[in-house]
């Protein structure tokens, strides 16, 4: 599970702010006052050009004073009128069919899904979820965009706007509605997804008690143990166990297969070769800079502090998961991880247990338990003359409930990589199911989002275009990092036009152009549409990030910190959305 | 301005523009009207000369290019206005995938009124533009002249004490023309005030009260129906039971007085006076051809 920055808490977020970013509640007013005072500038502009300064004037206070006006008077009844009439519009125009797509989707996932994987749980919640996401997102997409316009082409909406309907009422009644429509199937979808996912990833196996293996089920087998508790199970493949029933024939449904992990993450610094404190470790020439590498066979390591650790909340112990990442310079042994040293040490007094050394493997969670009672490392025994042990509260655990995690590479010249989100504390798990519904949540605000870009898209465009639009704002909503990145320069190979010049000349991204007029011209084009590019994937929301499909794949809890976030930011945008609407739609002439 | 005008254009024009906003067509120039509380009202013109601009631009469905229309005493624009309007468009521009029943419906809670008037609201008026027996279809199985009684139904969905009517006449039959001539009678007598526009002139001469005659944009002729249409220098007679001397006598006495006898003639019927009669006997007596008596047809009346 990568998590590129770190989650601020709900009340930070809105608030306070992160390191590199103001809080929402301000980021949002400072939005939406810069689009207001554009909005009234480029009406003052464009009505003064064909009515002269006064009248401009006029026109511009009046269709002010009239939003103060029927923006926050709205009426309950006649949003709900509109938003019935949308939901018969979208029922009558037979948008259930696209649940039947879904269920035919879902009852032929089987032939084209990896059946090798070893992650099947990961597979099929993404599979499920992604298709769930287009589906939706594109039936929102259409719903809204089209339905609009088509009232303004069979000029229905003649009839509406003679009626005292609101224009707020007439595009928040339809967004309403199609979200209601979006809910419904949302619902349906995810419904049958969780039972498609339980049933196609849960498995038995027989017990072949000759060889004290279990049968072949989605592409792994068991060997047979003696549990914890002493009674018979089947060893952890893929992530599972199994519990074997009396007779010892079958085994049980398996457990922790379906998992939603609430992590307690750490803060990771790291500590060079010489054992030097150091911000970052060593790049080995990864473009994406998310993880940083550690040298074996030295004094480097990443070292994760961890907080609020407490007797309370870990009594028998750790639960440490590692998701190591491993750079090798020789392939060595390829069948076999690296191997790697953990242990634990008090930030306060510098007291330590032994090692305890793994394997480390790629794309691969490695859960340890270290025990209460870890063994004292061997120097400090001579030293102190105490008991072999140290104990985990007692002794590495100081008194702010601080403790640290140390990762070391062993070999010489392979590599760890690490981010803070690869090791921590596994200390409970949430309910699949309720995990599995927060994810179709994030999927439900984004369909909330498109739905709303759609219906204030179409306030103003024709069908087709507002479809574009809506498209093109979801796309750059997906795509919001690189857009940045082109944005702001930080991409190689300068701004849209200059990139297709590159393009057709097939020249190089980091050779410079021929310093001429053309190119200058160019640059500065690109110079404002760098500026508009930017201010544009300021406003518009970053689709991805409202995506939870990767937590409930990889077996995270969604923080609910990070639902609330969403929600409230998705609220936000519809609110802006609907504002936005409402102007297009008031300020335009009905008829023709 | 008086307490009794329900509709007020000043100086009201609308330039239709191009994308650019360059000015394409002068649709309506400088118009001033008053439409006066409970008369009805009709425009009148050629097509394109700017009955369906004035409309829209009462109703708001446009913005005026100059001038300023004042519906009910307010402006145009305002949303308010609209509690006590009803508005039906040239043609009827409603939801084809709704009934009748849930398209009044929909109409009504577009209004504030409580649910059980708008209930009992939705049954009477579809009994009135009788279409009972089809208010479980969509829409879109409707015939033209369905749908011009439902689009009717819907504008009085609010009880509104202005109604504006745009060709409320056209696609339909003579019966339901005649239908709802008589419709827009009662909406008079109960007080209400109509503005329709036509470019049929039998159906304005039958109801208006007071017209206006525009021709491309411009007003060309205002007032009542009854003072544009009387011819001061003719007189007509009618009278039955005159016999060919008493005939020649009235002949003589024209040409006495030194007047120009224009015409003396059997006065024909209208052929919609015709139309109505047939079907109204084919209604009382089905199965027959009709046996409406005319003078000129004796010899094809037998067969009836």
């Amino acid at each position: 599970m990568v998590i590129e920055t770190d989650l601020l808490t709900f009340f930070e977020w809105l608030l306070v702010g992160g390191s590199d970013r103001l809080p929402a509640v301000l980021q949002f007013l400072l939005t939406a006052g810069s689009l207001i005072l554009l909005a009234l500038v480029i009406g003052f502009l464009a009505a003064m050009v064909r009515h002269g300064p006064l009248v401009a004037g006029d026109l511009t206070y009046g269709v002010v004073r009239n939003a103060i006006g029927e923006l926050f008077v709205l009426s309950p009844r006649r949003i709900w009128a509109m938003a019935r009439l949308a939901i018969q519009e979208s029922l009558r125009r037979r948008v259930l069919v696209v649940l039947a797509v879904f269920v035919v989707v879902l009852l032929f996932a089987g032939w084209f899904l990896d059946n090798q994987t070893h992650e099947p749980v990961k597979l099929y919640v993404s599979f499920v979820m992604t298709a769930a996401t287009y589906l939706t997102l594109l039936l929102a997409i259409f719903l809204s965009a089209f339905s609009l316009p088509n009232d303004f082409k069979n000029r229905t909406i003649y009839t509406i706007v003679t009626k005292p309907v609101r224009s707020g009422e007439i595009v928040l009644g339809r967004i309403l509605g199609f979200s209601a429509i979006g809910t419904v199937l949302l619902a349906i979808m995810g419904l049958a997804s969780y039972v498609f996912v339980v049933r196609a990833v849960s498995h038995r196996h027989t017990i072949v008690a000759e060889e004290n293996l279990t049968s072949l089920a989605i592409n792994h087998r068991h060997t047979v143990q003696i549990g914890p508790d002493g009674a018979k199970q089947t060893s952890t493949e893929m992530g599972h166990w199994h519990p074997i029933d009396s007779q010892e024939k079958n085994t049980e449904a398996p457990q922790e297969l379906f998992r939603a992990r609430v992590p307690h993450y750490g803060k990771l610094r790291f500590k060079g070769p010489t054992g030097a404190d150091k911000a970052r470790g060593i790049s080995v020439g990864n473009e994406w800079g998310y993880r940083s590498y550690i040298e074996g066979g030295t004094e480097a390591a990443a070292v994760w502090t961890f907080t609020g650790v407490t007797a309370d909340k870990f009594p028998d112990g750790l639960p440490v998961e590692l998701n190591i990442r491993v750079f090798r310079t020789y392939k060595g042994n390829i069948e076999k991880g690296i191997l790697g040293s953990i242990f634990l040490r008090n930030p306060k007094t510098g007291l330590r247990s032994d090692i305890e050394t793994f394997e480390a493997r790629d794309f691969h969670i490695d859960s340890r338990f270290l025990p209460r009672k870890l063994p004292r490392l061997r120097k400090d025994q001579q030293d102190a003359g105490d008991s072999e042990m140290v104990d985990l509260f007692d002794d590495l655990v100081d008194d702010q409930g601080r403790v640290e995690v140390w990762i070391q590479c062993l070999p010489r010249a392979q590599y760890f990589g690490a981010a803070q989100a690869d090791c921590y504390l596994q200390a409970t798990d949430d309910r699949f199911d309720w995990n599995f519904m927060k994810g179709y949540l994030g999927i439900w605000t984004q369909m909330l989002l498109v739905t709303a870009f759609g219906v204030m898209f179409s306030t103003f465009l024709s069908g087709p275009v507002a479809l574009a639009a809506t498209t093109g704002a979801l796309v750059i909503g997906f795509f919001a990092d690189f857009t940045t990145s082109v944005a702001t320069g930080e991409l190689e190979g300068g701004g849209p036009i200059e990139s297709l010049i590159r393009l057709v000349t097939q020249k190089n991204v980091t050779s410079e152009l021929e310093q001429n007029v053309a190119t200058a011209i160019v640059q500065s084009i690109d110079a404002v549409l760098m500026i508009v590019m930017q201010s544009v994937t300021h406003v518009l929301p970053d689709f991805r990030s409202f995506s939870n499909v990767a937590w409930v794949a990889h077996g995270f809890s969604i923080p609910t910190d990070l639902v609330c976030q969403n929600l409230v930011a998705a609220l936000a945008y519809v609110f802006g959305v609907f504002v936005g609407g409402y102007f297009f739609l008031r300020i335009r002439e009905v008829a023709k | 301005m008086a307490s009794d005008v329900v509709i007020e254009t000043r100086a009201l024009s609308k330039v239709y523009r191009d994308f650019w906003g360059r000015p394409k067509v002068q649709a309506l120039n400088a118009l001033d009207l008053e439409v006066r509380q409970g008369e009805i009202f009709g425009l009148l013109g050629p097509n394109g000369s700017g009955k369906t601009t004035t409309i829209k631009l009462i109703l708001g469905l446009l913005f005026p290019t100059s001038g300023q229309a004042l519906t009910l005493g307010r402006d145009a624009t305002e949303v308010s206005k609209n509690e006590r309007i009803g508005y039906l468009p040239e043609e009827s521009y409603l939801y084809r995938f709704l009934n009748a029943e849930e398209t009044l419906d929909f109409y009504g809670r577009l209004f504030d009124i409580p649910a059980d008037v708008r209930k009992a609201r939705v049954q009477t008026l579809i009994e009135e533009v009788g279409l009972g027996w089809a208010k479980r279809r969509q829409l879109k199985e409707y015939s033209k002249g369905m749908t011009r009684r439902i689009g009717l139904a819907q504008a009085r969905i609010n009880d509104p004490d202005l109604i504006v009517l745009d060709e409320p006449t056209t696609g339909l039959d003579p019966i339901g023309v005649r239908e709802m001539k008589d419709m827009i009678l009662a909406l008079k007598d109960a007080g209400k005030t109509v503005l329709m526009c036509s470019h049929l002139l039998a159906d304005v001469q039958d109801i208006c009260d007071r017209i206006a005659i525009l021709h491309q944009g411009e007003l060309k002729e205002l007032g009542r129906v009854d003072h544009l249409l009387r011819v001061a220098e003719e007189t007509q007679i009618r009278a039955a039971g005159l016999n060919e001397e008493c005939q020649q006598e009235i002949r003589d006495v024209i040409a006495r007085h030194q007047g120009e006898l224009l015409s003396m003639e059997n006065p024909t019927t209208t052929l919609e006076d015709l139309f109505l009669s047939i079907v109204r006997d084919s209604e009382a007596r089905p199965g027959r051809r009709a046996s409406v008596e005319s003078e000129t047809s004796n010899e094809e009346s037998e067969t009836a």
